[in-house]
């Protein structure tokens, strides 16, 4: 069946997408003035480094909200039409993959014209941008889930955006040195952190968002000096982004039968 | 003919609604156990109801009966409390005429965006495209978006789609006859040929006339139970 060309249909107007850039852009040039002259010595790239941040940041909100505000735009359909559901959830996937291409377009040409050392490491691109959907429309569907029930999910989702915003290394440098996994398992060397801000600095060492961040930067800005990913560091990425968006699938198939009597 | 194609029995559905206007997270997190005020409406008591191959059933019943809800739940958008629904063959359903038209698009994507949402290929869509076009009587209007066609024409092109579609059960929600005099006698035509062809299916619509003429049977529903079913002069007739 012509789904795929059922998604494309629906794919957001041009003024729609110029707004898409507008917001990353207007971040970037304010993040940029304030933390630019502080961090540029310490971060090679720095304006590019957080261009690819936004951008990618930018995806993820985007997405999980798009997830939810669908089942309003879509409230007649759902309402009225026996269809798979999680049809929806893939719509909106694709659209904001599509954005999201070309915000990545646009930063190709900056790093184009800035001379980054491009290498055989940007291969590993497609992988990041499996786990990026992976985990934005798992997150999505988690929230749209309960979002009809729980009116105001939407609203706290927006605020705990604006907190994970800064408890992602996006304008920040990720400071974790060596393996992922290694720093994990050093964890439980050590003993038990006292203060608050430690366990934040574990989060966001550890937080799915800030390895894929990493992942992203090593590919496309810095792979002369870091390399492609490992294959394992990979393979359990990817493991968990796929739990993610299981999980959100699961809670999604569960929920979405109630979804007409619930508006 | 005397295969039951679509069957439900023992259905029950209750809404459950809060008189506030919806539910917060928050209130949840403050008082863990909230026991607020809720309205409990029975729309579905016990339904049961079996539809033969080829019968045309007609439901009727003053608003609030439950008619659009034992629809839905046979179409299987809403899911039934308690109960069971078994359906053997295809379906397809017009809870309204054209759900999911875009008013920017024209005539021709939004047929093949109806397609697609009722299942179709494709391929299917771009065969059937035709017919639809020239049942609905819309080839002057082919360049523009359907956010410029009048009320009627709109109606006409969704009855037109919805029409087209070729499947063994029908379940219609009050989307018998639209447009001007000239297209009701042609949608009327298309019903009888549909009955011809032994389609099953499935009206519910106020006017107690138009159920008489088409259907074998008609229900009665009130209170969201099935009060009396009778079968037609016209089945006694055929």
């Amino acid at each position: 069946m012509g789904w795929s060309d059922f998604l494309l249909k629906y794919r957001g107007s041009v003024l729609g997408y110029l707004w898409s850039f507008l917001s990353p852009l207007g971040k970037f040039l304010v993040v940029y003035y304030v933390f630019g002259p502080i961090v540029s010595a310490e971060i090679p790239f720095y304006a590019l480094y957080l261009f690819l941040g936004l951008i990618i940041w930018e995806h993820f909100t985007v997405t999980t909200m798009a997830c939810m505000n669908m089942l309003e735009d879509k409230a007649m359909i759902i309402q009225k039409i026996v269809f798979p559901r999680i049809l929806l959830i893939f719509m909106v996937g694709w659209t904001n993959l599509l954005v999201f291409f070309t915000h990545l377009f646009i930063f190709l040409l900056f790093a184009w014209w800035a001379k980054v050392p491009l290498t055989w490491a940007l291969l590993y691109l497609p992988m990041i941008i499996l786990q990026m959907t992976l985990i934005a429309l798992g997150i999505g569907m988690l929230l749209t889930s309960w979002s009809l029930k729980y009116r105001d999910i939407g609203h706290l989702w927006g605020i705990a955006v604006q907190l994970l915003f800064w408890l992602t290394p996006i304008t920040y440098k990720y400071r974790l040195d060596g393996t992922v996994w290694r720093s994990f398992v050093g964890l439980f060397s050590r003993p038990l952190p006292q203060t608050l801000p430690a366990y934040a600095d574990i989060f966001v060492n550890f937080q799915p968002m800030s390895i894929l961040m990493n992942d992203a930067r090593r590919v496309l800005l810095y792979s002369d000096v870091s390399g492609a990913p490992s294959f394992t560091h990979a393979a359990v990425s990817l493991l968990m982004c796929s739990g993610i968006f299981a999980l959100g699938v699961w809670a999604y198939q569960r929920r979405s039968p109630y979804f007409p009597e619930e508006y | 003919m005397s295969e039951i194609i679509l069957s439900c029995s023992g259905i029950h559905k209750s809404y459950a609604k809060s008189f506030l206007t919806a539910a917060m997270l928050q209130e949840r997190l403050i008082k863990w156990r909230l026991h607020r005020k809720k309205v409990q409406i029975d729309a579905l008591r016990d339904v049961s109801l079996a539809v033969k191959k080829g019968e045309w059933v007609g439901i009727y019943g003053p608003n609030g009966s439950g008619k659009s809800t034992l629809l839905k739940i046979l179409a299987g958008v809403l899911r039934q409390d308690s109960g069971t629904v078994s359906r053997h063959g295809t379906l397809s359903t017009f809870l309204e005429l054209g759900v999911g038209f875009h008013p920017e698009r024209k005539a021709e994507e939004n047929i093949y965006l109806h397609g697609l949402l009722q299942g179709f290929s494709p391929k299917e869509i771009k065969k059937m495209q035709h017919d639809i076009i020239t049942f609905a009587g819309i080839e002057s209007h082919l360049d523009l978006p359907i956010k410029c066609y009048s009320t009627g024409l709109k109606l006409r092109l969704a009855f037109a789609a919805a029409a087209q579609v070729e499947r063994d059960i029908y379940l219609f929600d009050e989307v018998l006859a639209v447009g001007d005099a000239a297209f009701q006698a042609q949608c009327i035509a298309y019903l009888e040929q549909m009955k011809r062809d032994g389609k099953t299916v499935l009206i519910v619509n106020h006017g107690l006339e138009s159920l008489e003429y088409f259907c074998d049977r008609i229900v009665m529903m009130d209170h969201g139970s099935i009060l009396s079913s009778t079968q037609t002069y016209s089945s006694a007739v055929t």
